[in-house]
């Protein structure tokens, strides 16, 4: 009994510690258009995204339930999940988001999570642990709706912004008037994703808890369990993030503010709407399908498709990558204490070993302008021939 | 089993939000260049994902703005009302989001 206190106690640790990786992962989703158009600092902008992810992280507990009362089959009729193998999961999910991280891919931290999950639930449980229709119809099917979904509202908005500012006299459009609206758009990104992504820690603490049977199956995240996810994601946001700032910013597409306006207020909708429906979707993809949809809404804008594939194999690869870690270690953990003790090790020692190796070439935002410039030279761009020499000059 | 007109609502919830959002935030700013108030707001900071305006190029986009109401055909009448307009398409717009934002709370139901 009491290895089992222990291990819901590292469980809680690493799921906290995940939502802090997230954070840190998922700032580029909010702020990374509103820094590239300037409509705010980047410091600026990652202090609001940190305070409107707490915020957010309080409103709505639909997506915390979806994954606390579905995805794994726990209560009576189904099979016992053990903590072990949520903490092997989380081991899974946490080892892919630092990896893509120092690697600088906008992965998805909700599917590092899930494949994890999935991962070590396969092999300490068996194939028939995981609802595999809830898995389709709340997990997979949104993940790929999802981003086509915000990606063709970008498209339509960000054709409808320029359609309604297109003056033909050539005098001032007021377009940098968007700039201004930006703040509120990508404000509302920040808060659409703390209803989605804190949500999934505080589901996985809960469901721990129903595992350990400290909590009634079927009943929410209680109130200490959001504050501290709420706590952890706004921290997480605040401290990282500038990594990927650089290749969403200006690696996929260049952003004009009447576009950025677009594709945030598309982003946020769409993060919305779902997280009223308790659909887990990936907030990065999402914000990706976002920018690309606004980019071909653009007249003359060109999206690199390199760099966008790059990215969709980023996605393809989490849910299998983390899987695959979260089974080693559900494996281990099979073992016994032992077990527990060497992944705890092991994942502790690769959590340090990828922060020691990112501080060799550090980004933060006094160097993060400097990578956005001299990436920003790559970035291709068809303007008509009278814009180029303007630009040249 | 897979609920696919929750997807369908998605989208078309997702879609009817966004494109009053940025529609009416897009006629607004029409409206205010209507009345001859062409909003210029530079850049907090300069990155080069942005097309970079300097001193010189700021304030030449200033006299072109000046430039563009002064020549400004409509009547002081018909200005004022783009302009309220725009205000109240500013309003409405914000409205929205809060509407949005306010439907999405459970705590509010």
């Amino acid at each position: 009994m009491e290895i089992t206190s222990l291990v819901v106690i590292l469980v809680i640790a690493f799921a906290l510690f995940f939502d802090f990786t997230n954070g840190f992962h998922d700032t580029a989703n909010a702020m990374a258009t509103p820094i590239a158009t300037g409509a705010m600092k980047p410091k600026v902008a990652v202090g609001v995204a940190a305070i409107l992810n707490l915020i957010g992280a309080f409103l709505s507990t639909e997506v915390a339930r979806t994954i606390s009362g579905g995805i794994i089959r726990e209560g009576d009729e189904g099979v016992l999940i053990t903590p072990a193998l949520i903490f092997a999961g989380l081991l899974g999910a946490i080892v892919w988001n630092m990896l893509t991280w120092l690697l600088g891919l906008p992965s998805s931290s909700s599917h590092a999570l899930f494949g994890g999950l999935i991962g070590a639930a396969l092999v300490g449980v068996g194939i028939h642990s995981v609802d595999f229709s809830v898995m389709l119809s709340k997990v997979i099917l949104p993940a790929l709706v999802a981003p086509v979904t915000a990606g063709v509202i970008a498209f339509i908005t960000t054709r409808m912004a320029y359609a309604l500012t297109r003056r033909y006299d050539k005098k001032a459009d007021g377009r940098s008037g968007f700039r201004f609206g930006q703040i509120f758009t990508s404000s509302l990104v920040a808060l659409s994703h703390g209803t989605n992504d804190a949500q999934k820690t505080m589901g996985i603490i809960t469901l721990t808890l129903i595992a350990v049977g400290s909590q009634d199956i079927g009943t929410g995240p209680q109130f200490w369990v959001i504050l501290v996810c709420a706590l952890a994601i706004a921290l997480g946001t605040y401290i990282g993030g500038w990594r990927i700032i650089k290749t969403l910013g200006t690696g996929l597409t260049e952003v004009k503010p009447a576009q950025g306006f677009a594709a945030e207020a598309s982003t946020a909708a769409t993060i919305l709407a779902s997280s009223h429906l308790g659909f887990a979707l990936s907030t990065t993809q999402v914000a990706s399908g976002s920018v690309i949809g606004s980019g071909l809404g653009r007249r003359g804008s060109k999206v690199r498709w390199g760099t966008a594939g790059r990215i969709a194999v980023g996605w393809l690869m989490t849910l299998p990558s983390a899987a695959i870690v979260g089974a080693a270690a559900a494996f281990l953990a099979g073992i016994g204490p032992l077990g527990l003790l060497i992944d705890t090790i092991v994942g502790v020692a690769v959590i340090l070993g990828i922060y020691l190796w990112s501080r060799r070439d550090k980004v933060d935002h006094s160097n993060a302008v400097a990578d956005v410039a001299a990436s920003g030279g790559a970035v291709k761009i068809t303007k008509p021939r009278r814009k180029k020499k303007k630009a040249k000059s | 089993m897979i609920d696919w007109m929750a997807f369908l609502i998605v989208f078309i919830a997702a879609l009817i939000a966004a494109a009053a959002v940025v529609g009416l935030y897009a006629l607004g700013l029409r409206l205010l260049v209507t009345a001859g108030r062409a909003p210029l707001v530079a850049p907090a900071e300069f990155t080069d994902a942005i097309t970079v305006m300097s001193e010189k190029k700021r304030l030449r986009e200033e006299k072109r703005v000046e430039k563009a109401v002064r020549k400004n055909p409509l009547t002081p009448a018909q200005r004022m009302i783009a302009r309220i307009g725009a205000y109240a398409c500013f309003v409405v717009c914000g409205g929205a989001v809060v509407y949005g934002i306010y439907l999405i709370i459970p705590l509010f139901h």
